[in-house]
């Protein structure tokens, strides 16, 4: 034990802020039988971003290593082009219409990750599906105190009628839980950190009493609402369910705690890395988000998170860039050349973002490499082009190799009409789940590794 | 491919639409001589449909040939469910067939509801069902604050709740992720941790004055106490003995008797019973309607006009039985409006139904409209909060809401209106001098979330007008209108000569007309709510028709006109307080309950507080119908 410490060692240690990340000093330690080389953990996120991309200077003209770059990557990911996929062709055809009329705002986000259509409701009966993200989650979310992460800058301020008849639950959420339970997002940067982290000294002797309190009162309301559940109706039944399973979400968590053999000994931030809040500037509030997502990837206290850049038809509008004019306003181009270069503008706004991410992730080190290799981060818009609302051909970026299940630095090109959710359906795979198929997947995206 | 549900309000609108040209009351009292199949139905089928939906060509996968009778389209409801759907938002048929006339929808429509579906308002009363509902997060901060006398806002740090509707608080809609729950434990914690630093509210709220006296022995009592409170209702000797054991275990687990205490409250605050709107159906297997108990119904009242548990007076009322004696509920309702927390209910519904929320979110370009800043946005919002306070406490007509010569303002708000006169930031009630402005259709505040950053939107602000003045909303644009090509040779002009050129493609005249003709009626004020005479070198021209009603020539005349449907207004502005007043959507069975109001309140001068008590008096409000199908999985 000269330079490598035990999890004993650490838990004992806690309360001091450790340095250095678990993976750093843990590679080589045998613990309770665990293998001595536990590969790294794998982590997947996706970005969203709404209103399609302008895709003339987004896709390449060549397919393979030797792509040229289009000005909207060459600008903004260049330095990443060896630690990225692009990925022309994929198709979300639960976006489409598909006979439901209008509404491919609403549809494009909330089918992006699920690949189904959604019912068309204001609010009664909302039906989609469980989203990718969500499938990994309750397959190796047990590994983490948070199975994910859903993030956001948005909070979903929308009032009246979101899309063409759509609940405004459809275009501001990316992640479902289940068929009808969204996951809600975080847009606070200073909620996150304390959620992540806060939670003061929970292994300390006061963290483990007010752990303890916590757990009986989830048994007692666990008993009154499996009591309250005999006396409903079905559709009654289905919203407390919501409640029944998030009660079961929580006690699982702090039985991990409980159990610190089960809890992993965290890397702490300093003090100085807790944000103040939601900063008024909307660059410096997604690269707030991004420092958090890239802290719990880092603590390894989460592997799968989403990440909403903006609400699906945000018309925010872009000063600071020289963009007085609403983003959704505008990706209705009618192909006039001035909007054509705000539009462009804006898309290279939302990829530098991606790219600040990317660079965080590039410095922060895991064993010998960095988090971005071990990470699978997908970029991407439920439109292609704004004006026609297409929902084929979709701008789709992955960054990162998922610690060497991914051989980028190459440009692929699918044929028409391949799903969107053959991509997730190969994602979901690396993260440790096998699905023989994923929602309206038709099999697994080829050549990602090779 | 599922099926958008069909019994939803929507489904109305082209109805509604035919309404907004010649009104009848009795669109669904189904007075009208029943259509026949074979003669009225029918040859509309096959004269619009059929060429496609056949057994041949089977478009869509859909066939209507083989329907012979009624019975023989009785048999197949879930495919005349779509066919109804499709017909009433307009999407069938295709825009390039030809369609049938206004008239034979109609028919078909009052065909499908009466005679397929058996809707009628004449039946067995169907007060619908609320989907067990979660609070929102206004409602648990009040809830906290009257149950706890919390000062700070713990549901701030909730997720926003998500909209349907048009409101944030519909029991379909809100979810319950395990983030939230998480937050509630949170929050449960900081409220206790807060009180128990309060020796006042200690006092007042639990009856504690001092905690280190507390025993094992007074556990049952106060949280007896606390939950009968909290849930709204009795807390049972069960639930009782259950928190108080809890209680008790903690201290068995070698904690002070204080932190016991502590974690029995916290476990009320994060128990279903607290967090949900729970209602009982006395009998799950049968879906006959009946009357909610005195204690759900006090608790419906509260939140509607509070958002909020009821007070002493209200849960006393409804121990004692005496909700729905005569008079009761209507003092009720009086009272509860002059109550300082009906404050929740003038902002949130204000808010909600002029969608006035998205002034938070809007960015109008400041260099074009330097006048605009956050204070100016804020006071656009108190206007209207203002105005529709004023109107329910002094019980002003609802028509006041379309047109009137007042409003209310500040000395930036005055400002921004041309108002000279108005010196405090404080508001006052104002009267205009110019005819220029008058209800909320010419409020700042509608005005700018209608409008794009840098130019107004006639199309967005006409909508605006059809969906929550008129309560007649367009009917989606059809498939296909975002591909079409734009004209090649720009377009140029004004903002109307190029809307009318654009106008120009038949696909989209129809309805563009009626939404583009009010929203350019309102081109006097400019992107945010300031009036104008030019719009860059070229003058304003706000005449316009609508149609059946007659022409307009300013923002004037077309308030006049829209005052002059005050029955269409009455049904749309009944409909979104029902809504709000029941946490879910209105489905076609209410329409009938919906009509009974507006026809008892246009006798009272569309008076707002008869409104509110006849929405609580309604079926929809006192009543609820069990689940079909009864007891769930």
């Amino acid at each position: 034990m000269s330079k490598q410490l035990s999890r004993r060692t650490l838990l004992r240690g806690l309360g001091v802020s450790l340095a250095l990340p678990w993976l750093d000093a843990m590679s080589g330690t045998t613990i309770m039988g665990a293998p001595a080389h536990t590969p790294a953990p794998r982590r997947l996120a996706y970005f969203y971003v709404p209103n399609g991309i302008h895709m003339q200077d987004f896709t390449p003209s060549e397919t393979g290593a030797n792509y040229k770059m289009p000005y909207l990557l060459e600008s903004t990911l260049a330095p990443f082009k060896k630690n990225l996929l692009v990925l022309s062709g994929l198709t979300c055809d639960k976006a489409r219409a598909n006979g439901d009329g209008p509404g491919d705002h609403a549809r494009a986000l909330s089918s992006f990750l699920t690949g189904k259509q959604a019912r068309k409701t204001h609010g009664a009966d909302l039906r989609i599906g469980v989203s990718a993200d969500q499938v990994v989650a309750q397959k190796v979310g047990g590994a983490t105190r948070f199975s994910s992460l859903e993030l956001g800058i948005d909070k979903g301020m929308n009032a009246g009628n979101c899309d063409s008849g759509y609940s405004c639950a459809y275009s501001n959420n990316l992640s479902w839980r289940s068929e009808s339970t969204p996951m809600a997002k975080e847009n606070d940067p200073r909620q996150v950190f304390e959620r992540l982290f806060a939670s003061p000294g929970e292994t300390s002797a006061a963290g483990i009493r007010r752990q303890k309190i916590r757990k009986s009162i989830l048994d007692t309301v666990n008993s009154e609402a499996k009591g309250l559940r005999e006396q409903l109706g079905a559709t009654d039944r289905r919203k407390l369910d919501e409640y029944l399973n998030a009660v079961r979400e929580i006690e699982i968590r702090l039985n991990r705690v409980e159990n610190p053999l089960l809890e992993k000994a965290r890397f702490s931030p300093p003090e100085s890395a807790r944000p103040s809040g939601i900063p008024q500037d909307f660059s410096a509030h997604m690269k707030l988000m991004c420092d958090m997502l890239a802290l719990a990837f880092q603590a390894d206290l989460s592997r799968v998170a989403t990440f909403v850049l903006a609400n699906e038809g945000s018309n925010r509008s872009f000063k600071n860039i020289g963009v007085s004019e609403g983003h959704h306003e505008l990706s209705h181009h009618g192909n006039d050349k001035d909007k054509h270069e705000k539009i462009k503008k804006i898309n290279q706004f939302y990829l530098q973002h991606f790219a600040y991410f990317l660079e965080k992730l590039s410095g922060i080190k895991e064993g010998n490499q960095s988090l971005l290799h071990q990470s699978m981060v997908v970029y991407g818009s439920g439109i292609g082009d704004g004006n026609r609302h297409n929902h084929d051909e979709l701008p789709i970026l992955v960054a990162g190799n998922g610690g060497g299940a991914i051989l980028s630095g190459r440009h692929l090109r699918y044929t028409k009409e391949t799903p969107l959710n053959n991509l997730h359906l190969s994602l979901i795979e690396r993260m440790g789940a096998n699905l023989p198929s994923f929602g309206d997947s038709t099999g697994r995206l080829e050549n990602l590794s090779s | 491919m599922p099926l958008a549900p069909v019994k939803k309000i929507e489904l109305l609108r082209p109805l509604l639409l035919a309404a907004l040209l010649a009104f009848t009351s009795q669109a669904f009292a189904g007075d009208e001589p029943p259509a026949n199949f074979k003669n009225d139905v029918l040859p509309v089928f096959k004269k619009n449909c059929i060429g496609c939906h056949n057994n041949d060509k089977k478009r869509g996968g859909v066939t209507l040939e083989g329907f012979n009778s009624l019975e023989d389209v009785k048999k197949n409801i879930k495919l005349w469910e779509r066919v109804a759907d499709k017909l009433r938002t307009g999407e069938m048929p295709p825009p390039e067939k030809p369609r049938p006339t206004t008239a034979q929808l109609e028919v078909v429509n009052r065909w499908l509801d009466a005679q397929v579906f058996e809707f009628s308002c004449k039946g067995e009363k169907n007060p619908g069902r609320v989907t067990l509902r979660r609070l929102n997060r206004l409602e648990y901060n009040n809830t906290v604050r009257d149950l706890l006398g919390v000062t700070f806002l713990p549901a701030e740090e909730f997720p926003a709740d998500d909209v349907g509707y048009g409101f944030d608080h519909i029991g379909d809609v809100l979810t319950l992720p395990p983030i939230l729950l998480e937050k509630y434990l949170d929050a449960a914690e900081d409220i206790v941790s807060a009180l128990f630093k309060n020796r006042f509210n200690l006092t007042r709220y639990l009856k504690v004055p001092a905690p280190d006296k507390v025993t094992i022995k007074d556990y049952p009592e106060i949280l007896g106490t606390l939950a009968t409170k909290a849930y709204r209702r009795p807390a049972t000797p069960a639930e009782v003995k259950k928190l108080s054991a809890m209680a008790e275990s903690v201290v068995k687990g070698g904690e002070p008797v204080v932190e016991g205490l502590k974690a029995g409250i916290q476990a009320v605050l994060v128990s279903p019973h607290f967090l949900f709107h729970v209602e009982i159906d006395p009998d799950t297997s049968s879906t006959k309607p009946h009357p909610i108990n005195q204690f759900e119904l006090a608790s419906r009242l509260s939140y509607f006009l509070w958002s909020s548990l009821p007070d002493e007076t209200l849960f006393n009322l409804a121990k004692e039985n005496k909700l729905r004696q005569t008079g009761v509920i209507e003092a009720e309702v009086a009272r509860l409006l002059k109550d300082a927390r009906a404050k929740s209910f003038t902002r949130n519904f204000t808010e909600q139904w002029l969608q006035l929320r998205n002034l938070k979110t809007v960015q109008p370009d400041r260099a074009r409209f330097p006048s605009f800043n956050d204070q100016l946005r804020d006071d656009m919002a108190t206007e209207s909060v203002m105005y529709f306070s004023h109107i329910t406490k002094e019980n002003r007509s609802i028509l006041e809401f379309v047109d009137s010569n007042y409003t209310f303002a500040n000395n930036r708000l005055a400002r921004h209106y041309g108002i000279p006169n108005v010196s405090s930031s404080d508001f006052i009630k104002v009267e205009f001098k110019d005819n220029k402005r008058g209800g909320v259709i010419t409020q700042a505040g509608v005005l700018t979330i209608t409008s794009n950053p840098t130019r107004t939107s006639p199309v967005k602000r006409g909508k605006w007008i059809l969906e929550n003045i008129l309560g007649t909303p367009p009917p989606p644009p059809p498939p296909g209108v975002d591909e079409l090509k734009e004209d090649e040779k720009a377009l140029t002009g004004t903002l109307r000569q190029r809307m009318e050129q654009h106008r120009a493609n038949p696909n989209c005249a129809t309805c563009h007309q009626r939404m583009d003709a009010m929203g350019f009626g309102l081109e006097n004020f400019n992107p945010v709510g300031a009036w104008r005479e030019m719009d860059g070198q070229h003058p304003i021209d706000a005449a316009g028709e609508l149609a059946g009603s007659g022409k307009f020539a300013s923002p004037r005349e077309l308030r006049q006109l829209l005052v002059g449907k005050s029955q269409l207004f009455a049904r749309c502005f009944t409909e979104k307080m029902l809504i709000y007043a029941t946490g879910r959507g209105m489905e076609r069975a209410d329409q009938c309950i919906i009509d009974a109001i507006v026809e008892n309140i246009r006798k009272d001068n569309f008076k707002m507080q008869a409104l509110l008590v006849e929405v609580v008096k309604s079926d929809t409000f006192q009543m609820r119908k069990a689940n079909r199908g009864g007891k769930g999985p």
